[in-house]
């Protein structure tokens, strides 16, 4: 494997630490379309994307031309508007059939115009329609040639709006499509905490994969941008990162390039099972604080991360905390064992169990009839009784008068439930039903009932005989081993 | 800067672990004797300058010392341990079958084919005590006589039932006994984890139960972060002006306080700084960090503020000695800052103290000192009738010439805490805070309507509570329906009953509710398997939401990516999803 070190300098401060006042215009923000549902944009004044309004990011709660994104505060909702997708001819007939006339471009239902992760999509998109472009871009005239200051200003839709946010690593956590498995925020939440990682640590990440964690690791190191080596007294926090699959790397390296994180995360395209964690002659070691491995064999990678070897990654000055994610027990077996007998202390496993909860009102009761998402049965016993009793006496009063009314009856029944029923739809108007009903909670419907074990374990730092003897000089029991009148006794007072 | 916990530093606290598994806080002295209780004591010295994460054995004391030396256990010794702990059962029923590699067992029937046991198990065990030939009395003379390995090796030799025992038993036999008599602990430093685990055990209530992993859902959802400018180019002045601020309401005695601190670059002094500082008492070795602070206090001073100081002939800020002395009142940082709201006169803080920052006598150059500001409700909310935020008469020059040195100083003093206290209520006020983390016994749904107001757009809003229905309620406030019906009022331009609305539910983006609980497992060679017992109690929730800024008036959702139907009900559900 080569050792390609994938590290740009990029001098803006990174839109997941700082926060401008306002969205501005080639900045990362994300549009969130409901929950779940997130899409990483980087804001732009001009796109050759064909729209008389400029850059325009179809969505399926519309259109949003990035000139209504840009300039406004942070969290502002917005309204869609109403972009002209059609004449820009971009799309082949049948996407736009089964897209319906309110349909986003590109024939995706969701598209970002200029997020990075789909450019890659929308280039592969222009070579196939590159034959028919030019003909159409003819025909489209003015438009499409004119340069950007002529954008048409945006009129809004009637319905349809999402909500811009700043960055930071849960919004892109969840905004991540599964190029692997992406480690979550429930799991690294906690192993960020367990491993002790604060600002001013070192990091060692391997496998980064989609760069979830990488995003998180970053946002716990960081205590300053480091551009140079000028301000030494400064233990400035960094991410060492590694991943052996090379597009996966591409992708992430222009990710980090875009966030403004290059500066603190330090990417390397490496398999470190076979070459370890050493970096390039003129790079110094990592000297790590602590080391989260998202690998199939972790055991195979830990060798490489022992002390007394020679270019060892790990902070000689400190302990090193350490988190292995893997998915099967049998890795853990494997991992646990290969620490137990290499120095490693502290050992312990677990797993995350996360669940979200859903809450909401329950109504239950003969007055929901005919409602949507009620549960339309008696609630109390009364209202039970009542109903019985209603039902005894229409029952009887139907048999007393069978001879005389039977066809009349029948039908005023039928309609009497018809109209309670339309009534009960009117009263529900006016009632306060989000008040209503009991309130209760129980998991969302989909559980994460399994998503990886940890095994952490903690490699003090090395101590040697010279180290106790300096340790031992410097803070000499003489005195006190003489006479023991002199000291007070301390302790217990806390246990 | 060097490692926070390379070593064990003087007058730092942090814990033993016994034999027990108990947690041991001390806070360690130089020249002082630590007593550990049931294994003995020893000078503090044999402890500072070591390492962290050892184990450590209390050596048995020589005729000619008046206490007992410490050894640390080698790695290699710790190893050949470990190892024969691997085989250290807990409820296992059988003898190990031959590991494979990867320490699986190729086969795990205890009875074959034919219906015998073709392994040990233990079947015969008798469990009694008169099989073990040594009495507790004879026992007790060998601990004077002899070391803990000794005993503990006369011990297993008179056990009659021994060879009985299945292998795994045996060890567990073994590892009982050397628990007992070795006299070992491990010394661990004090951070959240380790925190959190002493106190779990010995006051839960005092943090709201508050686990390891509620505290990582909280901080990591918070996005606190450090948001220092050093090293931006770019719109710094944009930037630099206030950004990095947390608001946070805390009765967990100060743990979300530490913990944001921590995520914020506040919670820990430079140990080499602190070491010099320690040296020189009360020197001019300011830290970079409060000098950086006061470099902007200076510069953002408002006229009434410090200006006023220099403009009195009272000591002015040339040079660290005096910018040091005007450090016991503090005009707050203004980026990178923790605004804690509290209930009582004074903040409840008090587990900042492990952490070298105590409340009541503050060290000026701990960075909490200017990035940590305290304000009552109170203070937030009718500052008007706070005693503090009130402002000192005013005494002219020449009058205060006239006045003794003692009540001059007292003067100063006072302007001096009234200038913070007006600094930190007016920032308060001021709002645009990037998060609010909540953690509190009182109710949320008389704290949010406060607060929330206060929080930037696009600011994330956490709330910790060990139990999930006062979140239950939050969330019902910012339900879709609820929300729904509150646009629903507006588009109709009527203003929405507060009864029926206390808060304003637009204000909140995808409100969530979690739980998270990291669930311990043994693992060891043929018997892993989740522990058999864990701690109990509350199971800690949290609530998790962006602050937004909504539209005027009404707003209509809108999905068309399905049939007609779905799109009907979209539109009626109004804004819907969130």
């Amino acid at each position: 494997m080569s050792n390609d070190v994938l590290e740009t300098t990029n001098g803006q401060p990174s839109p997941f630490f700082h926060t401008t006042s306002l969205t501005e215009a080639d900045s990362l923000a994300i549009l969130h379309l409901k929950r779940d549902s997130l899409l990483p944009l980087t804001l732009r004044t001009a796109a050759d994307e064909g729209y008389a309004e400029g850059a325009v990011t179809n969505t399926r709660f519309g259109s949003f031309p990035h000139s209504t994104l840009i300039g406004i505060e942070w969290g502002s909702q917005v309204r869609a508007s109403k972009v002209d997708t059609g004449s820009r001819g971009r799309k082949k007939k049948e996407t736009k059939e089964q897209l319906g006339p309110e349909g986003g471009g590109g024939g995706v239902p969701v598209v970002a115009v200029d997020d990075p992760r789909t450019r890659k999509k929308r280039k592969s998109d222009d070579d196939l329609t590159a034959s028919e472009l030019p003909a159409k871009k003819l025909k489209q005239g003015a438009s499409n040639g004119q340069p950007p200051v002529a954008a048409r200003v945006a009129v809004e839709a009637g319905s349809g709006f999402i909500h811009v946010l700043p960055p930071t690593p849960e919004t892109w956590t969840a905004s991540l499509d599964h190029r692997t498995q992406v480690v979550y925020t429930p799991d690294y939440s906690y192993i960020l905490q367990r491993l002790r990682v604060r600002p001013g640590s070192t990091i060692i990440e391997a496998g980064a994969g989609s760069g979830s964690f990488t995003h998180a690791a970053a946002r716990a190191v960081f205590n300053g941008y480091s551009p140079s080596l000028t301000n030494k007294s400064k233990r400035h926090g960094k991410v060492y990162s590694y991943e052996y699959h090379e597009p996966r790397v591409a992708t992430l390296c222009q990710e980090l390039s875009s966030h403004g994180l290059s500066n603190i995360v330090h990417l390397t395209h490496r398999d470190v099972c076979s070459s370890g964690f050493a970096l390039s002659p003129e790079h110094p070691p990592p000297q790590a604080d602590a080391i989260f491995l998202d690998l199939p064999a972790p055991w195979l990678a830990l060798k490489h991360l022992a002390r007394f070897t020679a270019d060892a990654p790990l902070n000689p000055h400190g302990p090193v905390h350490l988190c292995t994610f893997s998915p099967c027990i049998e890795q853990v077996m494997s991992t646990v064992s290969y620490l137990r007998r290499n120095a490693w202390t502290e050992i312990s496993m677990c797993e995350v169990q996360n669940r979200r909860i859903d809450v909401r009102r329950e109504r239950v009761g003969l007055k929901e009839e005919g409602l949507r998402g009620v549960n339309a049965s008696a609630a109390t016993v009364e209202e039970a009784i009542d109903r019985l009793r209603e039902v005894e006496c229409k029952l009887s009063d139907y048999h007393s008068n069978r001879a005389a009314v039977e066809v009349k009856g029948e039908q005023k029944k039928i309609q009497s439930k018809a109209e309670r029923l339309e009534k009960i739809k009117l009263e529900a108007e006016t009632r306060k039903l989000y008040m209503e009903g009991n309130l209760v909670q129980r998991s969302e419907p989909e559980v994460r009932t399994h998503t990886s074990y940890l095994v952490f374990a903690t490699l003090p730092r090395a101590w040697g005989e010279e180290d106790e003897r300096g340790a031992g000089e410097m803070w000499g029991v003489g005195e006190v081993m003489g006479g023991r009148d002199k000291v007070a006794v301390e302790g217990g007072k806390k246990g | 800067m060097s490692t926070v916990h390379s070593h064990i530093r003087p007058n730092a606290y942090l814990f033993l672990r016994l034999p027990s598994d108990l947690l041991k806080l001390i806070e360690i002295k130089p020249n002082t004797i630590i007593d550990t209780g049931k294994l003995g004591s020893f000078p503090s010295n044999l402890l500072l300058g070591r390492p962290y994460y050892y184990k450590y054995e209390i050596l048995d004391k020589t005729e000619s010392e008046a206490y007992s030396r410490l050894r640390i256990v080698p790695p290699s010794e710790l190893n050949a341990e470990i190892l024969t702990e691997d085989a250290t059962p807990s409820e296992s029923r059988g003898d190990p079958a031959t590991p494979t590699v990867n320490g699986v067992p190729e086969a795990y029937d205890l009875v074959g084919e034919d219906g015998t046991v073709v392994m040990k198990n233990n079947r015969l065990t008798i469990d009694d005590a008169s099989r073990q030939a040594l009495s507790q009395q004879e026992i007790e003379e060998l601990k004077k006589s002899s070391g803990g390995k000794e005993i503990i090796e006369k011990i297993l030799a008179n056990h009659a039932g021994l060879e009985e025992k299945t292998t795994f038993s045996k060890a567990k036999y073994t590892l009982r006994k050397t628990k007992k008599y070795l006299k070992r602990f491990t010394v661990l430093p004090m951070d959240m984890g380790n925190l959190i685990d002493y106190v779990m055990v010995k006051e839960a209530p005092r943090i709201m139960e508050m686990t390891e992993e509620s505290l990582g859902l909280v901080t990591a959802w918070s996005n606190a972060h450090y948001s220092g400018c050093d090293g931006i180019v770019e719109k710094a002045d944009e930037l630099c002006a206030g950004g990095g601020r947390w608001l946070v309401i805390d009765d967990t005695g100060g743990l979300v306080v530490a913990a944001l601190a921590e995520r914020m670059d506040l919670l820990f002094r430079d140990p080499e700084e602190a070491q010099d500082s320690a040296d020189q008492v009360n020197g001019t070795a300011t830290s970079n960090r409060a000098l950086e602070t006061f470099a902007l206090e200076v510069e953002s001073a408002q006229p009434g503020a410090n200006g006023g100081l220099a403009e009195n002939g009272q000591e002015t800020t040339d040079t660290p000695t005096k910018a040091t002395s005007h450090l016991d009142f503090p005009i707050p940082a203004r980026t990178d800052t923790i605004t804690l709201l509290h209930p009582a006169v004074q903040p409840n803080v008090s587990l900042l103290k492990y952490f070298g920052y105590d409340t009541n006598q503050p060290d000026p150059l701990h960075p909490l000192h200017t990035h940590l500001s305290t304000l009552s409700w109170l203070q937030l909310l009718q500052p008007e009738s706070d005693v503090t935020y009130r402002e000192p008469e005013h005494t002219a020059d020449h009058i205060l010439r006239t006045w003794k040195s003692g009540k001059r100083g007292t003067y100063w003093k006072k302007r001096r805490r009234w200038e913070r206290c007006k600094a930190i209520v007016d920032d308060a006020r001021r709002g645009e805070f990037d998060g609010l983390v909540l953690a509190s016994n009182m109710d949320p749904t008389s704290i949010l309507p406060h607060t929330i107001p206060l929080i930037r757009g696009g600011g994330h809003v956490v709330i910790f509570s060990p139990t999930p229905e006062p979140l239950v309620k939050v969330m019902d406030l910012y339900s879709k329906e609820r929300r729904a019906a509150y646009i629903n009022h507006i588009s109709k331009e009527e203003i929405p009953d507060p009864v029926d609305f206390p808060v304003d539910p637009r204000m909140l983006l995808a409100p969530t509710l979690q739980t998270s609980r990291a669930k311990e497992w043994q693992v060891l060679p043929g018997r892993t398997h989740p522990m058999m017992t864990s701690r109990g109690g509350a199971e800690g929730y949290v609530f998790t939401a962006r602050k937004v800024v909504p539209l005027e008036g009404g707003v209509m959702a809108k999905g068309n990516y399905a049939g007609k139907k779905r799109k009907a009900v979209e539109a009626v559900e109004g804004g819907a999803e969130g």
